[in-house]
């Protein structure tokens, strides 16, 4: 929420570099964008990113742009709160912290304590870790999980970079995650049945209340064709499902509007899960987002994850498997459960 | 309300001035000074990383700093190239080589402060008798006083605002109180207008009534966790948009307000749950 009388420094305003990354090529080509932006050399990115008591409400209306390599590791095993998709070998990567989209129940903002930007430059690290791991059995990856790379794309061009390497790479399937309405991505890298897109799907009226900056819903509809046109294999995330008063109506039309926009027999498959976030990510966001009707919801306690009520839970599951069910096949609905 | 940190009197002379603050006469660690109205609270430290950090603490924690709506401010003077007026976007601490960095949130250039007006800083142990390097500000308390004020406060809400007195290589018996009064005065404006402008931020407002929270508490007979469960009700009704003073009252008319034990009083939260979902 930004005050009426104060208002806060462009995004990106100030770009933080690591001195070891200033000659990296990717530094080099990121700051020739941001004439206007103050560039402060740092030693280590967690000086700035893990500054204690820093808002991420208020950073999310004027975000820093952090430049850093990475030393340790990018590719972690996937945690059992996101579906696996039926993938043995489930891993995510994180070459980038945070995005520019600001969603009200985003993990990130209990996960960090800054909502600036990370962008690690040294991609190929990365890249050779993950070979490592694919000399000993395939890989499903999801390279979009603590950002929205597409919403970054001109920042980083790391969706094209992470296309080309899974096209090399018979054994790497790669899930790149987004809210982003853009298409040029579709024209600009090789069709690959193995790098899979995976757009959120939320009601309009989440949308607009929770998910500021990101598509509308015709919008990432619209890029979802659009995706699946150019050979890719598409995703339909509803997923979290949120609850509104009138959650089944909304839910119901927007999966009338999905039937009317996309040929839902292309899908590659769907994913279905209510909110759920672990109880102390939750501390995090209602301290931050005191005034939100999502964050302040009486959730339960299931073991350290915090869940709507189980009734409420399994009917908002329950209606969005039987409205779908009816265009989609079953073995292609994932349900989220863990 | 404000809380500002100010090495000498030289410095803050200007500010104490224009703000009209008046010295608290009550026994003090610290020369310190009021505006009339409580928006303003200044500190004199002396000079020094280690008399900033406690001076900086003393000020904190004395009078109340409010993460959520106050602001720490750290005015005075410095060694530097070119004269002005800086906002301090970095902090080397010399000796002992951490880094610290405000968090640069605030949009100042409506105050004679644009991003080509920050710049990084370097406190020093003692005064320097040249510029180490020209593209640096040299000082002797930020650092002190960042760390000691990180415990309380927001980076974003610690702003550092240093006017250059000399370029570091004059003799120091020429860096006269008077000098850094007249250099203080010439940035005053800019200084004032800062202050003017975070003062227009306006306050969190107060999420839920405190004073019918408890009173429902006690009606209830609940225990700490069934209030945890019942704050958290009025979290989400205000959230919401829903009305919690209706819902009460409606359960005070049914008779199940005040509860008769602890488990009527869970079985009351129960409703007041249905109710708001």
């Amino acid at each position: 929420m930004s005050s009426a009388t104060v208002s806060y420094n462009f995004p990106f305003s100030h770009i933080y570099v690591e001195k070891k990354v200033l000659g990296h090529p990717r530094t080099k080509a990121i700051l020739s964008r941001f004439s206007k932006s103050r560039v402060i050399k740092i030693d280590h990115y967690k000086d700035v990113f893990n500054r204690p008591r820093q808002s991420f409400r208020l950073q999310k209306d004027s975000p820093s742009l952090i430049l850093a390599g990475n030393t340790g590791a990018s590719v972690f095993h996937g945690s059992p709160v996101c579906q696996d998709f039926g993938y043995e070998n489930f891993y995510y990567t994180s070459s980038c912290r945070n995005c520019i989209f600001d969603c009200e129940y985003c993990f990130l903002r209990g996960m960090y304590g800054s909502a600036d930007v990370v962008v690690f430059v040294n991609l190929e690290d990365a890249f050779s870790e993950v070979e490592d791991l694919l000399s000993k059995h395939p890989v499903y990856l999801c390279v979009s999980f603590d950002t929205d790379l597409i919403a970054l794309e001109n920042l980083t061009g790391y969706v094209s970079a992470w296309a080309e390497f899974t096209k090399g790479h018979p054994d790497l399937t790669i899930e790149i995650r987004t809210k982003s309405f853009r298409k040029d991505i579709f024209q600009k890298i090789p069709s690959c049945d193995r790098v899979i897109f995976a757009y959120t799907i939320s009601p309009k009226e989440v949308i607009g209340r929770f998910e500021k900056r990101t598509a509308t819903l015709a919008e990432r509809l619209s890029a979802a064709s659009c995706a699946m046109e150019k050979g890719f294999p598409v995703r339909l995330c509803f997923d979290p499902v949120i609850y509104l008063p009138d959650w089944k109506k909304a839910y119901t039309e927007l999966i009338e509007e999905v039937k009317g926009s996309i040929d839902l027999s292309r899908i590659k498959d769907v994913s279905i899960g209510t909110f759920r976030i672990s109880s102390e990510y939750m501390k995090k966001l209602r301290k931050d987002l005191p005034g939100s009707s999502l964050c302040q919801f009486p959730f339960e306690n299931h073991n350290g994850v915090m869940e709507y009520p189980d009734n409420l839970r399994n009917d908002m599951e329950c209606t969005l498997v039987t409205l779908l069910q009816s265009s989609i096949s079953q073995e292609k609905i994932f349900l989220a459960t863990f | 309300m404000f809380y500002i940190v100010c090495a000498l009197a030289a410095e803050a002379r200007p500010l104490i001035s224009a703000l009209s603050l008046r010295k608290d006469d009550h026994a003090c660690p610290y020369d310190t000074y009021f505006s009339e109205d409580s928006t303003c609270v200044l500190v004199l430290s002396g000079m020094g990383n280690v008399a900033a950090s406690s001076a900086a603490s003393y000020l904190l924690t004395r009078f109340g700093f409010r993460p959520d709506r106050d602001f720490l401010l750290n005015f005075g003077s410095c060694a530097g190239s070119i004269p002005g007026l800086y906002l301090i976007h970095k902090i080397t601490d010399e000796v002992t080589g951490r880094v610290f960095y405000p968090d640069m949130l605030y949009d100042l250039s409506s105050c004679g402060l644009p991003l080509s007006s920050e710049k990084a800083l370097v406190t020093v142990p003692k005064v320097i008798s040249s510029l180490p390097d020209p593209d640096l500000l040299y000082e002797m308390e930020a650092s002190g006083i960042f760390q000691a004020a990180s415990r309380f406060c927001p980076p974003h809400r610690m702003i550092f605002l240093k006017y250059v007195s000399d370029s570091g290589e004059e003799d120091p018996k020429n860096i006269t109180s008077a000098l850094l009064t007249e250099r203080a005065m010439e940035q005053l404006p800019h200084v004032l207008s800062v202050l003017e402008y975070l003062g227009k931020e306006e306050c969190p407002e107060e999420l839920i009534d405190e004073d019918l929270y408890i009173s429902t508490c006690l009606g209830l007979r609940l225990s700490e966790t069934m209030r945890h469960e019942l704050r958290q009700l009025f979290f989400y009704a205000k959230a919401s948009g829903q009305d919690i003073e209706s819902i009460l009252s409606g359960l005070a008319s049914e008779e199940k307000i005040p509860a008769r034990s602890k488990k009527e009083g869970k079985e009351v939260i129960n409703v007041i749950r249905d109710r708001l979902l």
